[in-house]
């Protein structure tokens, strides 16, 4: 390979990666695997609005309860789920108390207008 | 005959199952008959919705933390009455905690809070600390600093590592990481055991209660353990007996560690137990019970079982039943013999992340 050399920039980049002895070669058994990049989301149910109702923490729906009315009791509970439901805690303590069930009830949900 | 089968129907129609109380939306806790098999009851809770239950060492209590004003309820197992209830919040204090332990006589609750405090141009929120609530008082009576090594594990909601409380009631212990020992009275470390670590990723029922309550042996904590080997740090785990008093650990490694495990169920025979793990993340999760045999430390039998996204693992009173429950209303009954799927209840009532309390059946 020494006939070749590079002309631009990014081939120098590969040259020079290929010249690097590899720190990486022997990989331990403790390495962990790679953890795929996740998306950011911000922390708190009132703090994201995300088109739709929810998402999970990949930014996926693959995650979440089915049907998704199972959830939703716990996006003011734990805040885990970036949904967009009242505020519970604060100003809106009644608006789940007609629906116990919200897979079956949840029409009777509280309609709330901050 | 004829009268020979009819008394043993009869017999059998009657036998007593365990009640389960489980906490539930939006503001009370729901008895269970397992052997009518529906809710016989729904104790109304007046400080508003119940995060997480405790049941008393001498198991005639339960202790409810609830959300909405941060409160506690005291119910008696016998009526089925609450007997005590208050909340911490003031019109310009909050607190923020879930979960705790109360002594053994009943008159103070261990746990730990987050306290906001209302001022003239803002809110002051405190660090986490060490909180003891007087039950007579109804109020928080001492406070204590945690040590910086611990506060990550403190740290969050739901992540708080659980305390037990040592049968004399003098010593707290925290599992996680690293059993951490501490005085009841002013929460000093008394001792970091540095080998062992409940694993429940991946599980909505962490540390609190009903993790341990199928267990029925006061003074002992008996869980799975997640453990790695000194030279490259392979995840094992096991099955680990802490006894509370004497504070010594007898673990036993039985296999590579799956990447989810959820609480460890033990019959009341002491011999069986089950767990369910889980594998894949999101989309790719796939979920299996675990049977082990304790006299051998060994896994027995598996067997996939389709798994909800989040769910909770509970055992029926008598060992012969799994359930999974949560989120949502419904609890699936399983065979613990066979492993393989019987019935779903329907609650008609979501059901919180308090967790469940199974108990034998001794109500009015």
């Amino acid at each position: 390979m020494k006939h070749l050399r590079p002309l631009n920039q990014k081939a120098s980049r590969i040259a020079g990666q290929i010249a690097q002895p590899n720190g990486d070669d022997v990989v331990a058994l403790q390495n962990p695997a790679p953890q795929p990049p996740k998306p950011h989301i911000p922390m708190g149910c009132s703090l994201s609005f995300s088109p739709g109702w929810e998402v999970d923490s990949a930014g996926g729906t693959a995650g979440l309860c089915q049907p998704v009315e199972r959830d939703i009791y716990d996006c003011y509970v734990t805040c885990f789920w970036p949904a967009q439901v009242p505020d519970h805690l604060n100003n809106y303590p009644d608006w789940a108390s007609k629906c116990a069930a919200a897979t079956k009830d949840w029409r009777n949900l509280d309609l709330v207008f901050p | 005959m004829k009268t020979l089968l009819s008394i043993l129907a009869l017999s059998c129609a009657a036998a007593p199952g365990a009640t389960i109380f489980m906490g539930a939306y939006p503001d009370s806790v729901i008895v269970f008959d397992e052997g009518k098999g529906q809710v016989v009851e729904k104790i109304p809770l007046v400080t508003g919705l119940p995060t997480s239950m405790r049941l008393s060492l001498d198991r005639k209590t339960i202790y409810v933390t609830t959300n909405d004003h941060s409160g506690l309820e005291v119910i008696d197992v016998a009526t089925r009455k609450v007997t005590n209830h208050f909340v911490l919040n003031t019109p310009t204090k909050r607190y923020r905690f879930n979960g705790g332990v109360p002594d053994p006589q009943g008159k103070l609750f261990y746990t730990v809070t987050t306290e906001m405090n209302k001022l003239n141009d803002r809110y002051e929120i405190g660090k986490l600390k060490y909180t003891v609530i007087d039950m007579a008082q109804q109020k928080v009576v001492k406070t204590a600093d945690i040590a910086k090594e611990d506060e990550n594990a403190n740290a969050g909601y739901y992540g708080r590592a659980a305390f037990e409380i040592s049968p004399d009631g003098k010593y707290l212990y925290q599992f996680r990481d690293k059993v951490v020992i501490l005085t009841a009275d002013d929460f000093k470390v008394v001792d970091r055991l540095d080998l062992a670590r409940p694993d429940f990723a991946d599980m909505e029922n962490v540390g609190f209660g009903g993790l341990l309550d199928s267990i029925g042996e006061p003074g002992k904590h008996i869980s799975l353990f997640n453990a790695a080997d000194p030279v490259v740090h392979n995840r094992m785990f096991g099955i680990a007996r802490f006894d509370l008093s004497t504070r010594h650990v007898d673990f036993t490694p039985i296999g590579p560690s799956p990447a989810g495990m959820a609480g460890l169920q033990v019959a009341p025979d002491k011999k069986n137990a089950y767990t369910v793990i889980t594998t894949g993340n999101l989309g790719t999760k796939r979920c299996e019970f675990w049977a082990f045999d304790l006299g051998r430390n060994s896994v027995t039998s598996t067997m996939e079982v389709p798994c909800r996204s989040r769910f909770s693992f509970g055992m029926a009173g008598d060992g012969k039943k799994l359930y999974i429950y949560g989120a949502g209303y419904e609890i699936e009954v399983y065979d613990a013999a066979t492993l393989k799927y019987e019935r779903t209840w329907d609650l008609n009532n979501d059901v919180t992340g308090a967790g469940m309390i199974v108990l034998p059946t001794a109500g009015p």
